[in-house]
């Protein structure tokens, strides 16, 4: 019996680009267009870049050698930015870690309570940090508590989006079990949710804490305390070799509490 | 049938939570000396409703926030939003390779640290720091000037972010495809091309997203220090006193916020089912699956 | 005594899962139900703790009404039913100890389950639970570092923990191999005889319902379609019960003749 060879099957059209995805591409480049162009836009020149470069290559000149003897005088301002992040962070993730209940759904009592959350939430983290300083300097003066305001809001918003997103993806089925026992919304939260996100819940808290170093280093250039006071008058007088004392000094303290932050995960969970 | 007696086992002792208890009381310890050395008034905190309260009514009820700032104010957040957009472009771009070069599949443990250190310098500068000490000195003073500042500072303190996270991510991959590319006889860029990117090229878009919408926020902040956008507007009004504009700016920059956001993450769930939260989890924990969390065996 | 009268549970979607279901079980029963993936066991299993709300008819416990009982009322009817799920259901990252103790959350009120500080009577029953299922050297490990029958058995545990009178169990060895699924089966056969407790208990594998059910319900897109000893249900009878031909699925095969405690 002779074998029959198979019909030739006929080749499929070659697919046309989405149109999903052609209509982003130009959406994207007009967007960048408008948002480079001289005319309604920042006016974004690579040609004046490479000049300024030169210019700035200067200016980076005079940052070395760093002023040592600059550095006693930061170990106040030092302190204080980073006593101003420890409060912060602290009351922060602690009311965040209720919030989040709320503004989850799976643990939220209610939807008008979840709306109400979330909208809420919404608003807290559309202003960052720098902002709430203005807004509380303007408030209650100059100093480190207007910062230790500013910084609490922006960890709020912060941590509860985190931990209520993760909250929204915990497994369910201790939950049922807990509430099969007779618990209330309560313990069942207490026992069948927060061991699942406590991990989560302490990374993000030491993520904000980082975070808060850096923000409550910068803070100070609104006068909401801490060592962006000293930025602020040492560029003010072009103290060039000063300000890079002050840009490692932040450097070498980022690096330290990341480590720390590193080994505390692990011993805490 | 009689029952075997046997014995029962015995009931394990109770394990030490001693270290968790150190570190807990440590860290309490920590924020209990914080809170009682900082030197900070208690007659200050006890006027602070009234403070607070106020600076509220003057903003927004005193006599109604300015609208018609709203122009003008619309005009300084679509600033702040092209500065955002093109710093975003700057740090994706240069952050790709990178943030290639930074994982250790692509250039080894030696190559690939160096890379990462290298961009954790850049990630630990925050952008303000960075505008007010190098690009606005550089660039000068001057409308379109001033924005250029913030652009550059945006964009290069994203190269450091998103570098990390590409490394990151780069390092995740399955090495197959790679694989596959090589044995067909591609070179190292090819290897790259179409061996590493197809795989991480959604991961690595919904951070670029993540980043813009944390940008956004970032140069409505460098308008304060003068590097362009509404943040100087709202420098100027708090300076003046001119609280009504200063609410105005406000309603605007929460708006504007609230709007990109929400098409960002809208974006973002689409490019990757994995949902919303996965992203920025990503970010902190540099984690993308919390089962990694669990770093001890027993 | 556990009485359904006409108790029937449509899901919000139209979807029918009990159909005027009325049945009576008795103090100390061990009762199996079974039927095809739908047809409303775990539904009439969830609706006797109330997790599933009926939409008509109701069900007493010991004359209490399941349906009326306000929130408070059911988590103290709860409290005194142990259930135990297919997927255990235990918080994998907490130790097998804080798991049983959940059993005893009810009895310990909000203020003391918040810190964690149980009274020492309510740690000796969580303590005793786990002796009974023979796991308590495993009491401060985590819940995941345990096999899936040892899981199981914390389950039962956690259960047993709260000294119910009545244990639902859900499909419980669904998820393990034939020799654990005996293990824990056995287990629930010891308790439901030395505790006296009324054990009711989903089961898919129609041949190890036979092997352990005193008495054997079928159900049939919600309806009772047998109710009877496991004597008398026979293979034409699990035909009716499931409108179809056996097939192998249905059967736990070889290993299901393994022993049971004599009867």
């Amino acid at each position: 019996m002779t074998a029959e060879a198979p019909p030739a099957a006929t080749r499929p059209a070659r697919p046309r680009g989405s149109p999903w995805g052609i209509a982003a591409l130009l959406v994207f480049a007009a967007i960048t267009w408008w948002a480079a162009s001289e005319e309604f836009g920042i006016g974004f020149d690579v040609i004046q870049l490479a000049t300024n470069l030169t210019r700035g290559s200067q200016i980076i000149g005079e940052f070395f050698p760093p002023n040592w003897e600059y550095l006693p005088r930061t170990y106040g301002p030092m302190l204080e930015t980073f006593k101003m992040a420890v409060i912060a962070s602290a009351l922060g993730c602690g009311i965040a870690l209720f919030i989040s209940f709320l503004a989850s759904r799976v643990t939220t009592p209610n939807p008008p309570t979840y709306l109400v959350s979330r909208s809420v939430l919404n608003v807290i983290r559309a202003l960052p940090d720098l902002l709430y300083a203005l807004i509380f300097v303007a408030a209650v003066g100059v100093g480190p508590l207007p910062g230790i305001l500013a910084l609490f809001f922006f960890n709020v918003g912060v941590v509860v989006k985190l931990l209520s997103e993760t909250i929204d993806g915990v497994d369910t089925g201790p939950i049922e079990a807990a509430r099969a026992t007779g618990a209330n919304r309560t313990q069942t939260v207490r026992w069948a949710v927060v061991p699942q996100v406590l991990p989560n819940y302490v990374a993000y808290s030491l993520y904000v804490f980082e975070l808060n170093i850096r923000a409550s280093a910068v803070i100070g250039i609104v006068g909401a305390g801490g060592i962006g006071n000293n930025i602020n008058t040492e560029r003010r007088f072009f103290n060039y070799d000063n300000l890079s004392v002050i840009l490692i000094e932040i450097f070498l303290f980022v690096v330290v509490i990341e480590l720390i932050s590193i080994w505390l995960r692990r011993r805490l969970v | 049938m009689t029952a075997v007696a046997r014995a029962a086992p015995a009931r394990p002792p109770r394990p030490s939570t001693r270290n968790r208890w150190l570190a807990t009381t440590a860290v309490l310890a920590l924020v209990v000396w914080a809170m009682a050395t900082a030197e900070i008034d208690l007659e200050r905190i006890a006027s602070l409703p009234e403070g607070i309260g106020l600076l509220f009514y003057r903003m927004f009820l005193e006599t109604g926030p300015e609208w018609s700032y709203l122009p003008d104010a619309v005009q300084g957040m679509l600033q702040s939003i092209q500065i955002a957009w093109i710093g975003t472009i700057i740090g994706a771009v240069i952050s790709l390779p990178l943030g290639l070069l930074g994982a250790r599949n692509v250039s080894g443990i030696l190559g690939s640290n160096v890379m990462r250190q290298i961009l954790n310098a850049i990630r630990a500068v925050p952008e303000v720091i960075l505008a007010v000490v190098v690009f606005i000195p550089m660039v000068g003073i001057g409308g379109a000037a001033s924005a250029y500042a913030g652009t550059l500072a945006i964009g290069v303190h994203s190269i450091g972010t998103l570098g990390k996270l590409t490394a990151e991510v780069v390092e995740g991959i399955d090495p197959g495809p790679v694989e596959a590319a090589r044995a067909a006889g591609g070179n190292t860029v090819q290897e790259q091309r179409w061996g590493v990117i197809p795989q991480v090229m959604p991961d690595i878009i919904a951070f670029w997203l993540y980043r813009f919408e944390i940008n956004i926020r970032a140069s409505a902040i460098l308008g304060v220090v003068g590097a362009g956008g509404i943040g100087t507007s709202l420098e100027q009004a708090m300076t003046f006193s001119r609280f009504p504009r200063a609410g105005v700016i406000i309603i605007v920059i929460i708006v504007a916020t609230i709007l990109v956001d929400t098409a960002s993450g809208w974006l973002r769930r689409r490019i990757i089912e994995g949902g919303a939260g996965r992203v920025e989890e990503v970010e902190i924990t540099g984690m993308s699956s919390p089962l990694r969390m669990d770093g001890d065996a027993g | 005594m556990i009485r359904l009268e006409n108790a029937s549970v449509v899901y919000p979607g139209g979807v029918v899962a009990l159909k005027n279901l009325s049945l009576e079980i008795h103090d100390g029963e061990l009762m199996v139900i079974v039927g095809l993936s739908g047809a409303g066991k775990s539904t009439l299993i969830r609706a006797i703790n109330g997790l599933v709300p009926l939409t008509d008819g109701d069900i007493l416990i010991d004359d209490v009404s399941v349906r009326e009982a306000s929130p408070r009322a059911l988590r103290e009817l709860r409290s005194r039913i142990g259930m135990i799920f297919q997927t255990f259901n235990l918080v994998k990252r907490t130790t097998v100890l804080n798991n049983v103790l959940m059993g005893r959350l009810h009895s310990a009120g909000t203020l003391r389950s918040l810190v964690g500080m149980y009274r020492p009577e309510d740690v000796e029953i969580a303590m005793q639970a786990l002796e009974r299922v023979g796991i308590v050297e495993k009491a401060y490990v985590r819940a995941q570092n345990l096999s899936g029958g040892q899981q199981q058995r914390v389950g039962i545990a956690r259960a047993l923990a709260q000294q119910p009178k009545i244990l639902l169990a859900d499909e419980p060895v669904a998820s393990l191999d034939p020799p654990t699924s005996h293990v824990v089966m056995r287990d629930l056969q010891r308790i439901n005889r030395d505790l006296g407790i009324t054990t009711i208990v989903n089961l898919h594998f129609l041949d190890l319902a036979k092997v352990y059910g005193e008495r054997i319900i079928g159900l049939r897109a919600g309806e009772l379609v047998y109710d009877g000893t496991a004597a008398q249900a026979d293979e034409n009878v699990f035909r009716d019960i499931y409108a179809r031909s056996l097939t192998a699925d249905d059967l736990m095969g070889e290993a299901a003749s393994a022993a049971a405690l004599p009867s």
